[in-house]
């Protein structure tokens, strides 16, 4: 484990957060965090772990790599499967639901993946374009929260919470011994030298975005299970939270540098965070100047920069 | 050399709009120098040849594995094809900074070496292995990032990383660039072998007059984005090497 952790320094920080507010978490709330309501506390933040892991195969392919459209995703696939899936067509089964929320996740990847690598529009800007797309489609199918779902997903903001988590992991550890994570890496860490070692560039950065789809469509899938409902409005922040995490996580938004423990370890943190205060009943305000604080405090203290400056000192 | 056992050609490339096309073609062994003062097309040449950059007009053309042509338009499909190039900036284009000597020997050949799709490690480890004793490579360990090496060592990594994959021709720019004399001599014993033993092709662009005498058969002389002048084994001499690059006709 040690010698794990050495080659991904990146970690220590967001580790060394987790295992803290774990235990303030742990302390506070003894009830939660018993192995008895373990699903629960899971099915709670699974919703975010899933949305930081979708956003970073995008960030880790490099050149201003980004997918914002994550949250609204999420959104737009909870309203699919409430609305039309469950209501409308009567499907409840989940070898029909889950296939279907993977090629609508598959689709949109494609979609943002055709925009920001074959087409090239600045990354932050296409997926700006489809996650307001998804929006205004989420909020043209179910305009104020309504519907119920089936116990099967709802389960997954409970007991079988780390079904999905699991599947996204084993998906991930598959994809680590694939050519294409090599490739991935080379790419955000430099995408000059990596065309001229032959990676075809281009389908390395689309197929990140065709991942963050895919992984961001089960994250709706497990927030449909939380909510138990459609509800067009609380999907959209995940967004930007899952950007945190990522960041928190250690993950270069520069690219090259990163992976699945980095994200899932970066949401944890943001939701032990979140949860600690709520247990002080912080008002959602104070919540968000925490959130940005800590942030901000993370990242600066994992910034290569700072670490140079440091390492300067020392040596003088 | 006739086009029927050429491996790599090149047909009326034009590399600036109006400029004279240059035909071209090398063969199994050979060792074939490019010159010219900086920016005088040479490098636009190398760079047309293995498909980084589209020329004005005319075509390139190689032997692929199967032993058909294929035409050169795509770095990334000629590579696969079997052309390997070392490019000239080991910094910015070669090396991936951050990563190790493993990871940046083993990015290119990733294609060739998996089972069912799953990388395959431990090959890859062997062959690292293995050019690391034919190349007498120095590191560390495969972990260390490369950016801890020499630029010699640098190089030679950048050099396992092509012969990995069993090029069919090498394309190389400036390989000796910023790499210290013992490490250059065992560079040059490398490119003679390669040729020699193996019939690889080699394209060398050179800005070391020297390096080319010692190591090329011919020498393709640049001058204002045209072929200015060809000189072989007998009429290959510094100073008309050195003549052709200011563009006086050999004395």
């Amino acid at each position: 484990m040690p010698s794990w952790l050495a080659g991904r320094s990146y970690l220590r920080l967001a580790l060394g957060l987790f295992v803290v507010l774990l235990a303030v978490n742990i302390a506070l709330n003894p009830v939660r965090f018993a192995p008895a309501s373990l699903g629960v506390t899971i099915g709670l933040a699974s919703g975010l772990i899933l949305a930081a892991i979708a956003s970073m195969p995008p960030i880790l392919a490099g050149r201003g790599g980004i997918d914002i459209s994550v949250g609204p995703l999420m959104g737009l696939v909870n309203v699919v499967v409430v609305r039309w899936l469950v209501e409308g067509l009567g499907i409840e089964s989940p070898f029909l639901i889950v296939p279907l929320v993977l090629l609508l996740g598959l689709l949109s990847g494609a979609l943002n993946g055709l925009l920001a690598t074959v087409l090239r529009i600045q990354p932050i800007v296409a997926t700006l374009g489809t996650s307001l797309f998804y929006a205004g489609i989420t909020l043209t199918i179910v305009p104020s929260p309504a519907g119920t779902v089936p116990g099967w997903i709802k389960a997954l903001a409970g007991p079988t919470s780390i079904v999905p988590l699991a599947a996204v992991a084993l998906l991930w550890l598959l994809v680590k011994r694939l050519p294409f994570y090599e490739q991935l890496l080379c790419v955000g860490s430099d995408d000059r030298a990596a065309y001229t070692a032959g990676i075809p560039v281009t389908l390395v950065r689309f197929l990140a975005y065709v991942l963050a789809g895919l992984v961001a469509a089960v994250g709706g899938l497990c927030l449909t299970g939380l909510i138990g409902s459609a509800d067009p409005n609380i999907a959209g922040t995940y967004t930007l939270l899952a950007i945190s995490a990522v960041a928190l996580g250690g993950v270069s938004l520069a690219g090259g540098r990163g992976g699945l423990v980095a994200a899932v370890l970066g949401a944890a943190d943001i939701f032990l965070l979140q949860t600690a205060l709520t247990f002080f009943n912080v008002s959602t305000f104070v919540l968000q100047i925490v959130y940005g604080t800590v942030l901000t405090v993370a990242v600066v203290l994992n910034a290569d920069r700072l670490r140079q400056l440091l390492r300067r000192r020392r040596h003088a | 050399m006739t086009d029927g056992q050429a491996i790599l050609t090149a047909h009326g490339v034009r590399l600036a709009p109006g400029a004279v096309p240059i035909d071209f073609a090398i063969g199994p062994g050979e060792i074939v120098g490019l010159a010219g003062l900086e920016g005088h097309g040479q490098e636009a040449f190398i760079q047309a040849l293995c498909g980084l950059n589209r020329p004005e007009a005319g075509e390139i053309r190689l032997q692929g594995k199967d032993g058909r042509a294929v035409q050169v338009t795509e770095f990334a499909k000629a590579a696969a094809q079997g052309l390997a190039y070392l490019p000239r900036d080991r910094r910015t284009t070669g090396m991936l900074g951050g990563l190790s000597v493993f990871d940046n020997f083993a990015i290119a050949a990733l294609p060739d070496h998996q089972r069912l799709g799953i990388v395959d490690r431990p090959r890859l480890r062997e062959k690292l292995a293995h050019f690391t004793r034919e190349l007498a490579m120095v590191y560390r360990s495969p972990h260390a990032s490369i950016g801890t090496l020499s630029g010699g060592n640098q190089q030679k990594v950048l050099l396992a990383r092509w012969l990995t994959r069993e090029p069919r021709v090498m394309l190389m720019n400036d390989p000796t660039r910023g790499v210290d004399l013992g490490t250059r001599m065992k560079l040059y014993e490398v490119f003679r072998r390669l040729a020699a033993d193996q019939g690889i092709p080699l394209v060398i662009l050179s800005s070391e007059i020297e390096e080319i005498l010692q190591l090329c058969h011919r020498v393709l002389v640049f001058r204002e984005a045209r072929l200015f002048a060809e000189l072989d084994r007998e009429t290959m001499t510094m100073d008309r090497v050195i003549a052709a690059m200011f563009g006086q006709e050999a004395a």
